[in-house]
C-alpha cells in the first residue's frame, strides 16, 4: 500500500460520501456545505493527479467564487424543500434511468475510448495548459472572454435598475475638488449677537 | 543526525514489517515538520497580538499591557489560559455542526498557505511548483468560516455581519489576485522560490510599485483589518460574525485573523520586496531568514500603524475602492507590464 | 522558450474583430454618454455593421481555408452565410430605433448585445471544429436571451426571456454533451478530423452516433425545429417586436449553417444515421407549423409558426444531401429573411399601444393605407409560396431537390402542409381586405421603416421574377461542401 494510494482512497471516499451528503441532507445550507466539501476532495485528487493547476482553478473559481455566490443565495432564500423533496421520489424511477443511461455511456466510452494518457513530459501541466491555450485555442479563449462580457452585460442590464429619487449620493471626486473658499465661509460675530 | 536516522528507520522496519513502515514513516515525518512549521507561527501569531496592543498603546500615548511578567511579555500566555478555560457557550437555535466547524475553518486555511512559503531557499515546507497559485486557492476558501459562523449562530448581528465580511472578502481577493499577476509575469514562473530568485537585480517593488500598494490595502480589506473592518464594526454588529463565539473558539477566528494578516506580510515581502535577498549584495553575509524577517516585520508594524491612524470606511465606499479604483488600475498594470514585456524583450 | 504558434490569419477574421472592437467601443460610449448621444450609438452600430460588410466585401477571394488551430474556417459557404448574417442584423436594427424610443428600451446595451449576437453567428457560420461551434451559439444565444427579456417592465417580455434562456440552456447542455460523446469517440472536436476518424474506424460506434442524435437535437433546438419548438411561440409573442423580428431570422441562418458544418464536414459518413431523423424532424415541423398557426389569433405567434413552417422546408432541403438541396437551402434562407423582416416590420408600424397585437386588429387596413395593405399581402402570399414571388421559387427549388434525391413521400407530405399553411396567410390577407375597419390606422412610417419596407418588397418581388442571379449565387455558396 503505498501512501498515494491510501490519499486517494481517502479522498475519493469523502468525494463520494460529500457527494451522497448533498443530494440527502434535509438542510439546503448543509447540501451546499456538502457539494463545497466535494468540490474540494476532487481538487485533491486533482492533485495526486498531479494536474495541480486543474486543482487550484476549481478551489479558486468553484469554491472561491461560485459557491460563495450560491452559499449567499441560499442562505438569505430560507427556503422549505421538503416538499420539493417529497416530489423527488416520484421522479426516482426517471432519474434512475437517466443515471444507468449515462453509466452505460461512460462504461461504453471509457472501453472504446481513443483518448491516449499523455507521455509524462517535463513541462509541468500549469505551463502545458498555458501554451496550448494562446496558441491552439487562442480563438475559442477570446471567443469565451466575449461570451463573459455578454453575461456581464446581461446581468447589469436586466437587474440594475435607476432610481430616481437618489436620497445622498457621494461623489468622492467632487468632495475632493472642493476648495476651503466654496465650503466654508468665516463670518465675523460679536459677542451676544448670535448668528 | 544520519545515525539517528538510520536508527529510526531499522527499529521501525523491524517493528511493523516492510509493508507498513514506509507508510508509517511518511505521515509522522511529515507531521514532524508540520509541528515545527506550525509552532513558530503560532508563537508569531500570539506574540503579534502583544505587539499590536503595545505598538497601539504607544501610538496613543499609553503602556499597553505591562503586568503578566517583565514588559507584559507573558501576555500571550495569560490570554490564552483565560481563553482555554472559559465556557464555550452556544446560543440557542445554533447549528452545533456548523458553529463548531466555522472557526476550525477559518484557522486551517490561514495555516495551510503557511507550507509553501519559503522562509529561505532550503526553508520550506512544500517546494511546490505553483505555489503563489496554492496560496491564492487556499485563501479563496477562508471566506467560507465567516459565512458557516454567521449563518449557523442564529442571530442578525452574526449574519449581517458574515454577509458583509464575505462581499468584501470575495471582492478585495479580486484586485489581491490581479496585483499578483505582474509579479508572475516578471518573474515567468509560479513558484515563490523562483519569484523571489528572479528579484535578484531588481525588487519587484520598484517597476510595481502601484501594484504593491494596492497589494497592500487590499490584504488589509482581506483579512478584515482596520480600516476596513467593517464586518465587526463594534458600532453597529457587535462584532461582526463571531458576535455569538466565546472561549476558545472565539480564539480560533483570532488566531485565523492573524494568521492570516502576518501571511499577508510575508507574501508581500516575497513578492515584492525580495523576501530573504538582502538590499545590497555587501550585506548578504547576514542570513536570508533575517531579511525575511525584517521585511515582514516591518509590514506588519505598518498594519498596525494604520489600524492607529484611520477612521473606518463606510460600506459603500469600501465596495467603490475595490472596484472602481482598485480592479481597474491593477488590471491595466497587468497589461501594461505585460506590453512592457514585449517591447523590452523578455518574452 | 519558443512556444510554437499555428498559423494565425488573422485578416479573415477582420469582419469580427472589427464588430468585436465597435461593440466595446460602443460599450464604453453608452456607458460615459448621456441620454442625448443614445441616437448617436444607433448609427454607430449601423455603420459599424456596414462596415464590416465592407471589409467583409474586401477580403481576397474565398479558397477554402483554416486557420486559428483549424477552428476558423474560411470558404465560399461561410462569406455568403456572413452576408446573410449582417443583413439580417442590419434590416432589423434599422427598423428597431423608434420602436425602442417609443418604448423607452433604448439604451446603448441593446446595440452591443444585438452585435455580439451577430459575432456569435459569424463564429458559428465559419466554425472549424464542435467547440467553436458551441462557444459561438452561446455567444448569439446568451446575447438574445438578454434582448428578448429586454423590456424588464413587462411580465411577457422577462417571461420571454427566461423560457428561452432556460430552455436553450438546455439544448446548450443536450449539444454540448453531444460533442462530449463525439470527443470521446474520435477524440477530437475539429470537423475534418472527426470526418477522418469515421472514415478510417472499422464500424460506426453506437457513441458516436448517440452523439451525433445529441448534436443534431441541440441545434434543432435553436432552429425551433418539431418537437423541439416550444419556446417559440412564447418568445415571439413576449419579445419586443424588433427582437423578435431579429430573432426570426439571425439564428436561424447560424443554425442551419452549422447543420451544414456538422452534417457534411463532419458527419458526412453517418449520412445513413442522420437522414432519416432529420426527415421525420422535417415532417413533424411542418406538421406543428401549419397546424399549430390556424388556431392563433396573435399576429407573432402565428408568424412563430408561420417560421416553424419555414424550417420544416429548409430540413427537407438539408436531408436530400445533394448539391441542389443545400442550393435550395441558402437561397431558402436568403428569401426567408427578406420576407420575415418586411412581415415583422409592418407588424411594427401597425403597432400602437396594445392594438396590432391581434389578427382581427388589422381589419380594413386596405381601405385606410392601400400601400401598407399591399406589402402586407404581398409578404404574406410569398411565404405562403404563389408565384411570381421569391417564396415560391424558394420551395419550388427545395420541392425539386427532394424530388431528385428520391424523397417522393416527403415532397408531396410538405406540399399538403403549404397548402394549409396558405390557409392561414390568405386568412390574414382576406382580413386586410374584406373586413370593416376599426382602427384609424393614422399612423406615419417613419424614412428607416420606408426603407426596410422597400427593401425587402424589392427583394421579395425581383428574386420571384428574375431568381438567376441569387440562384447561382446559392450555388456557389455551397460548392465547397461534399
Amino acid at each position: 500500500m503505498m501512501v498515494v494510494d491510501v490519499i486517494f482512497y481517502a479522498f475519493a471516499a469523502v468525494t463520494t460520501l460529500a457527494a451522497i451528503g448533498v443530494v440527502s441532507s434535509r438542510n439546503q445550507v448543509h447540501s451546499v456545505l456538502f457539494l463545497i466539501l466535494t468540490f474540494f476532495s476532487t481538487a485533491a485528487l486533482f492533485v495526486l493527479l498531479e494536474a495541480e493547476f486543474l486543482a487550484a482553478l476549481l478551489v479558486m473559481v468553484y469554491m472561491g467564487a461560485v459557491a460563495v455566490l450560491f452559499l449567499f443565495v441560499v442562505m438569505m432564500l430560507d427556503m422549505d424543500v421538503s416538499d420539493l423533496k417529497a416530489q423527488a421520489i416520484n421522479h426516482l424511477p426517471l432519474g434512475l434511468a437517466v443515471g444507468a443511461v449515462i453509466l452505460l455511456e461512460l462504461v461504453v466510452v471509457l472501453s472504446h475510448s481513443h483518448a491516449h494518457v499523455a507521455a509524462a513530459s517535463t513541462v509541468p501541466n500549469t505551463l502545458a495548459i498555458g501554451r496550448t491555450l494562446y496558441t491552439q485555442y487562442l480563438y475559442p479563449f477570446e471567443l469565451a472572454s466575449l461570451i463573459l462580457l455578454v453575461a456581464l452585460i446581461g446581468a447589469v442590464v436586466l437587474t440594475l435598475r435607476e432610481r430616481k429619487k437618489v436620497m445622498r449620493r457621494q461623489v468622492i471626486s467632487q468632495q475632493i475638488a472642493r476648495t476651503r473658499s466654496e465650503a466654508v465661509e468665516l463670518v465675523q460675530r460679536k459677542p451676544g449677537e448670535g448668528a | 543526525m544520519t545515525e539517528l536516522n538510520q536508527l529510526i528507520q531499522n527499529q521501525g522496519l523491524a517493528l511493523l514489517g516492510p509493508q507498513w513502515w514506509p507508510l508509517v514513516w511518511t505521515l509522522v515525518w511529515t507531521l514532524i515538520k508540520i509541528i515545527l512549521l506550525i509552532t513558530p507561527v503560532m508563537i508569531l501569531v500570539s506574540y503579534y497580538t502583544l505587539a499590536e496592543r503595545k505598538v497601539i498603546g504607544y501610538m496613543q500615548v499609553r503602556y499597553g499591557p505591562n503586568r503578566a511578567g517583565f514588559w507584559g511579555i507573558l501576555q500571550p500566555f495569560a490570554d490564552a489560559i483565560k481563553l482555554f478555560c472559559k465556557e464555550t457557550l452556544i446560543p440557542q437555535g445554533a447549528k452545533r455542526a456548523v458553529f463548531f466547524l466555522a472557526p476550525a475553518l477559518t484557522l486551517v486555511p490561514a495555516l495551510l498557505m503557511w507550507a509553501v512559503i519559503p522562509f529561505s531557499p532550503e526553508l520550506i515546507l512544500a517546494d511546490i511548483n505553483v505555489g503563489i497559485l496554492y496560496v491564492l486557492a487556499i485563501s479563496s476558501i477562508g471566506v467560507y468560516g465567516v459565512l458557516m459562523s454567521g449563518w449557523s449562530s442564529n442571530s442578525r448581528f452574526a449574519f449581517l455581519g458574515s454577509m458583509r465580511s464575505a462581499g468584501q472578502m470575495i471582492s478585495y481577493e479580486v484586485s489581491l489576485g490581479f496585483t499578483l499577476i505582474p509579479v508572475i509575469l516578471l518573474s515567468g514562473s509560479l513558484s515563490l522560490k523562483d519569484i523571489v530568485n528572479a528579484q535578484q537585480d531588481m525588487w519587484n517593488i520598484i517597476p510595481l510599485l502601484p501594484m504593491f500598494v494596492i497589494y497592500f490595502i487590499s490584504g488589509v480589506a482581506e483579512t478584515n483589518r482596520s480600516p476596513f473592518d467593517l464586518p465587526e464594526a463594534e458600532a453597529e454588529l457587535v462584532a461582526g460574525y463571531f458576535t455569538d463565539y466565546s472561549a476558545m473558539s472565539f480564539g480560533l477566528f483570532f488566531l485565523g485573523e492573524y494568521a492570516n494578516m502576518i501571511l499577508v506580510c510575508f507574501l508581500g515581502s516575497l513578492m515584492f520586496l525580495g523576501g530573504w535577498l538582502p538590499p545590497i549584495g555587501l550585506l548578504s553575509f547576514i542570513p536570508g531568514i533575517v531579511w525575511l524577517a525584517i521585511k515582514a516585520g516591518f509590514l506588519m508594524f505598518v498594519f498596525l500603524w494604520i489600524r492607529a491612524t484611520f477612521p473606518r470606511y463606510r460600506y459603500d465606499q469600501l465596495m467603490r475602492l475595490g472596484w472602481k479604483i482598485f480592479l481597474p488600475i491593477s488590471l491595466t498594470w497587468v497589461f501594461l507590464t505585460a506590453v512592457g514585456l514585449h517591447l523590452f524583450g523578455k518574452v | 522558450m519558443a512556444v510554437q504558434l499555428p498559423e494565425m490569419n488573422l485578416v479573415l477574421l477582420s469582419p469580427e474583430i472589427l464588430l468585436s472592437l465597435v461593440a466595446m467601443g460602443l460599450l464604453l460610449m453608452s456607458a460615459w454618454s448621456g441620454k442625448e448621444s443614445r441616437g448617436l450609438i444607433g448609427t454607430m452600430a449601423l455603420s459599424g455593421i456596414v462596415l464590416a460588410a465592407v471589409v467583409l466585401a474586401g477580403l481576397s477571394s474565398a479558397t477554402p481555408s483554416a486557420t486559428m488551430g483549424g477552428h476558423f474556417i474560411d470558404d465560399r459557404l461561410a462569406r455568403a452565410m456572413k452576408w446573410l448574417l449582417l443583413i439580417a442584423t442590419a434590416l432589423p436594427l434599422l427598423m428597431s430605433r423608434e420602436y425602442l424610443n417609443q418604448h423607452g428600451l433604448d439604451s446603448g446595451e441593446y446595440y452591443v448585445l444585438t452585435i455580439t449576437s451577430l459575432i456569435g453567428a459569424m463564429a458559428m457560420v465559419s466554425a472549424g471544429s464542435f467547440l467553436l461551434l458551441y462557444l459561438g451559439l452561446e455567444l448569439m444565444s446568451l446575447s438574445i436571451y438578454v434582448l428578448a427579456a429586454y423590456q424588464r417592465d413587462q411580465l411577457q417580455s422577462t417571461e420571454a426571456g427566461l423560457k428561452y434562456f432556460i430552455l436553450g440552456s438546455l439544448a446548450s447542455g443536450i449539444l454540448l454533451y453531444g460533442t462530449s460523446l463525439v470527443y470521446g469517440a474520435t477524440g477530437t472536436t475539429l470537423f475534418t478530423a472527426v470526418a477522418n476518424a469515421i472514415k478510417t474506424a472499422e464500424h460506426v460506434s453506437p457513441v458516436l452516433v448517440l452523439g451525433a442524435v445529441l448534436v443534431i437535437i441541440g441545434i434543432s433546438f435553436k432552429v425551433a425545429a418539431a418537437p423541439f419548438h416550444m419556446w417559440a411561440p412564447d418568445v415571439y409573442e413576449g419579445a419586443p417586436t424588433s427582437v423578435t423580428a431579429f430573432i426570426a431570422v439571425m439564428p436561424k441562418v447560424a443554425a442551419f449553417t452549422a447543420f451544414f458544418r456538422v452534417l457534411l464536414e463532419a458527419f458526412s459518413a453517418l449520412h445513413v444515421h442522420w437522414a432519416p431523423m432529420l426527415q421525420l424532424l422535417a415532417v413533424l415541423t411542418l406538421a406543428v407549423g401549419s397546424l399549430g398557426a390556424i388556431a392563433q389569433s396573435n399576429i407573432k405567434r402565428l408568424l412563430a409558426y408561420s417560421s416553424i413552417g419555414h424550417v420544416g422546408f429548409l430540413l427537407i432541403g438539408l436531408t436530400t444531401g445533394s448539391q441542389l438541396g443545400h442550393q435550395s437551402v441558402v437561397f431558402y434562407l436568403a428569401n426567408y429573411i427578406f420576407m420575415s423582416v418586411g412581415a415583422f416590420c409592418l407588424v411594427l408600424v401597425l403597432n400602437r399601444q396594445g392594438i396590432g397585437d391581434q389578427i382581427s386588429d388589422y381589419a380594413g387596413l386596405a381601405k385606410k393605407r392601400p400601400l401598407l395593405a399591399f406589402l402586407m399581402s404581398m409578404f404574406m402570399f410569398s411565404m405562403a409560396g404563389i408565384p411570381p414571388l421569391a417564396g415560391f421559387i424558394a420551395k419550388l427549388y427545395v420541392l425539386m431537390a427532394a424530388v431528385k434525391a428520391g424523397l417522393l413521400t416527403l415532397a408531396v407530405i410538405s406540399v399538403i402542409f403549404a397548402a394549409i399553411g396558405a390557409f392561414y396567410y390568405l386568412r390574414i390577407v382576406k382580413i386586410i381586405y374584406f373586413d370593416v375597419a376599426e382602427q384609424p390606422f393614422d399612423m406615419e412610417v417613419s424614412l428607416s421603416h420606408q426603407i426596410v419596407l422597400a427593401i425587402s418588397a424589392l427583394i421579395v418581388l425581383v428574386v420571384g421574377i428574375f431568381p438567376g442571379k441569387l440562384l447561382d449565387w446559392s450555388l456557389a455558396s455551397v460548392q465547397s461542401l461534399l
